[in-house]
């Protein structure tokens, strides 16, 4: 026995060359015995469910008179004429060797509860048949593009409406070429049509050059609409940067290159990556709303080249915030991070509440959600004063490398002068008040290095000889720059040392 | 040498499959318990829907004996944590089987090798 499996250890090592196409064959195999089985699970449940449907037809219907004519089964073989009764007396079986007496409506009651716990099951049946037969589809993917020309891939997405492909504010006059494009997208979809008609492998060639030159400027397009948003956007929300830069990087490694992987989701990614529009990158970076990518069915077209097809989900306005180091980041709306920030503190607190748990900051997120200029009506989020793009407004135009490193610097320095202000304003216990002086004393510094020219809205004018802020209930609580004007002149002092360091690093750098 | 090293082979690989088998017995004993579970939390839960008024009753061999509500879910609650309980030791007594069969998997593994060097065999290393 050993000796044959000893052969057959051998004999795999020996033809590991050739195990792709029969592995694949296992996994879909497997695939096919696990959707087989969860299918017959799926009817024993489904018949139980109707068992239990016609059982509580019954017990609505029994107790409808005293006593019933029936015909009594008597031993296995035989029946005899009696009577039901007590019809509203019923024995039910609990599970597990425990029985009640109850009425009929009672047992109706439990029949119910019962009923659910099956509709659960059935559910989860489903979902995994589902799970399991992407899953093969995938498999399939894979095979036939292994073992199909090259590494070519169609990917296609049918665009219903124009205006959603293409979010944000569409500035024309930089892309003169603009509608060109769709056009170019419009015939290369009939030529798609027609190709499909083909049998014919060299047009199918064709096809591949024009499309790679499609994704080539469709790339363009979207490096484009990168710097527009960057443009348009304002401040940042701090807490996503992680997710966004590792976002990013995912981004960035799956390419251009499609690379179809069984994994659903990961397809789903790939696709997305080679897509023209933003919003691809936009989905992946919020993780409040994962990216729900339409099914990416896989088909093969006559002409050689397996098709993917890919469609976008509807997703809701969101703001492009850029923070430091090209990244970009996504604020949502004002009240969606409201609500969210409810449900983290799972506050049951009635909506009578909620103003003040607006100002209500626990965490530094909340300090983001409160502070909010009001720039033209819209609520637009504040960006992170540790940020390097603080120190400006809301038009964000240096993002370099060096300035987020000087930046960095300034708040390591300046981390001192922090606490030396938390040090006076240690009595406060009030949390809000001490990020406020944090937010009003960092900003002072940023007076140093540029004229803060923010877009800051005065609502309440703070008296000047409070050394702290503190929220007054308005809509918005604001830092009026009165303040910082102050606070300015305060500290003088202690800059100067740090501007040498700042100097030598800045010219090190440089 | 080689019979040896077969010998070897052979007794290691008698004691994976054994070990294999309690895996096996340890897991059926472990599904069964959760079937327990969920049952027992089904009757929890129907129990709970119930009212004094009705009499609860126990199937005891061919015996069916009245029993108290209250009585019956505090029965059904002890039983439950029993179970919990259960489950824990059979989950333990799982990991520890799964890692003593990875050693003897690995143990297998290079008996193999040996004796495959043994036999002069052309060897891809693993």
């Amino acid at each position: 026995m050993t000796s044959s499996h000893d052969q057959m250890a051998a004999t795999g090592k020996v033809k590991r060359s050739n195990d792709l196409p029969q592995d694949v064959e296992r996994l879909k195999e497997e695939h096919r015995k696990v959707v087989k089985d969860c299918r017959g699970q799926i009817e024993h449940w489904k018949k139980v469910e109707k068992d239990y449907e016609s059982l509580q037809d019954r017990l609505r219907t029994l107790p409808n008179k005293l006593s019933y004519d029936i015909m009594v089964p008597f031993g296995p073989l035989a029946f005899m004429p009696g009577k039901l009764v007590h019809t509203n007396e019923l024995t039910v079986l609990l599970g597990d060797n425990w029985f009640a007496k109850c009425s009929a409506k009672q047992a109706d009651t439990l029949v119910e509860h019962r009923m659910k716990h099956v509709k659960s099951a059935l559910d989860d049946l489903q979902k995994t048949v589902k799970n399991f037969e992407n899953r093969a589809d995938f498999t399939d993917d894979l095979e036939k593009l292994t073992g199909s020309t090259g590494d070519f891939v169609d990917i296609r997405e049918e665009v219903v409406n124009e205006e959603e492909v293409t979010k944000g504010k569409h500035r024309l006059a930089h892309k003169p070429n603009s509608k060109p494009k769709q056009e170019y997208v419009l015939k290369l979809k009939e030529e798609n049509g027609k190709g499909e008609g083909d049998k014919g492998s060299k047009r199918g060639v064709l096809f591949e050059k024009e499309l790679w030159a499609r994704l080539d400027e469709l790339e363009r397009q979207e490096e484009l609409q990168d710097e527009r948003y960057r443009l348009d956007s304002t401040d940042t929300n701090g807490e996503d940067t992680t997710s966004s830069s590792s976002e990013e990087e995912k981004e960035s490694d799956s390419g251009n290159s499609v690379q179809v992987n069984g994994h659903p989701k990961e397809n789903g990614w790939v696709s997305s990556s080679s897509s023209s529009s933003s919003q691809s990158q936009m989905n992946g970076t919020n993780g409040s709303h994962p990216e729900e990518v339409e099914e990416a069915d896989c088909e093969e077209t006559s002409n050689g080249l397996p098709t993917i097809y890919f469609s976008h989900t509807v997703e809701p306005k969101k703001v492009r915030i850029n923070t430091g180091k090209n990244t970009t980041l996504k604020f949502s709306e004002r009240k969606e991070q409201k609500e969210q920030a409810k449900r983290k503190k799972k506050n049951g607190k009635g909506n009578g509440h909620s103003p003040h748990e607006n100002y209500k900051i626990i965490s530094p997120a909340d300090i983001y959600r409160v502070f909010v200029d009001l720039v033209n009506g819209e609520p637009i989020p504040r960006k992170s004063i540790l940020k390097s793009r603080s120190r400006e407004n809301s038009v964000c135009s240096d993002t370099s490398e060096s300035s987020t490193a000087d930046f960095e610097e300034r708040r390591a320095a300046f981390g001192r002068s922090l606490s030396h202000d938390d040090a006076t304003h240690s009595d406060t216990s009030d949390g809000i008040t001490e990020e406020d002086s944090t937010t009003g004393s960092i900003p002072h510094i940023n007076e140093r290095f540029e004229a803060f020219t923010g877009t800051v809205i005065e609502k309440d004018p703070l008296p000047s000889s409070i050394p702290h802020l503190t929220i007054a209930p308005p809509a918005l609580p604001t830092i009026p720059e009165r303040k910082l004007e102050e606070v300015g002149t305060e500290m003088p002092q202690e800059p100067p040392k740090r501007m040498s360091k700042f100097k030598t690093t800045r010219l090190q750098q440089k | 040498m080689a019979e040896v090293i077969q010998k070897k082979l052979q007794s290691e690989l008698d004691k994976y499959q054994q070990l294999q088998k309690d895996v096996n017995k340890s897991m059926s004993a472990r599904q069964k318990l959760e079937a327990q579970l969920t049952e027992n939390n089904i009757v929890k839960e129907e129990l709970n829907l119930l009212d004094s008024q009705n009499t609860v009753y126990k199937l005891i061999g061919p015996v069916l004996v009245k029993q108290d509500l209250d009585e019956a879910k505090a029965t059904v609650g002890k039983r439950l944590e029993y179970i919990n309980g259960e489950i824990q030791r059979y989950e333990n007594l799982l990991k520890d089987m799964e890692r003593k069969s990875e050693q003897h998997r690995e143990v297998l593994s290079s008996l193999q090798q040996e004796y495959q060097r043994a036999q002069g065999h052309p060897v891809g290393k693993v």
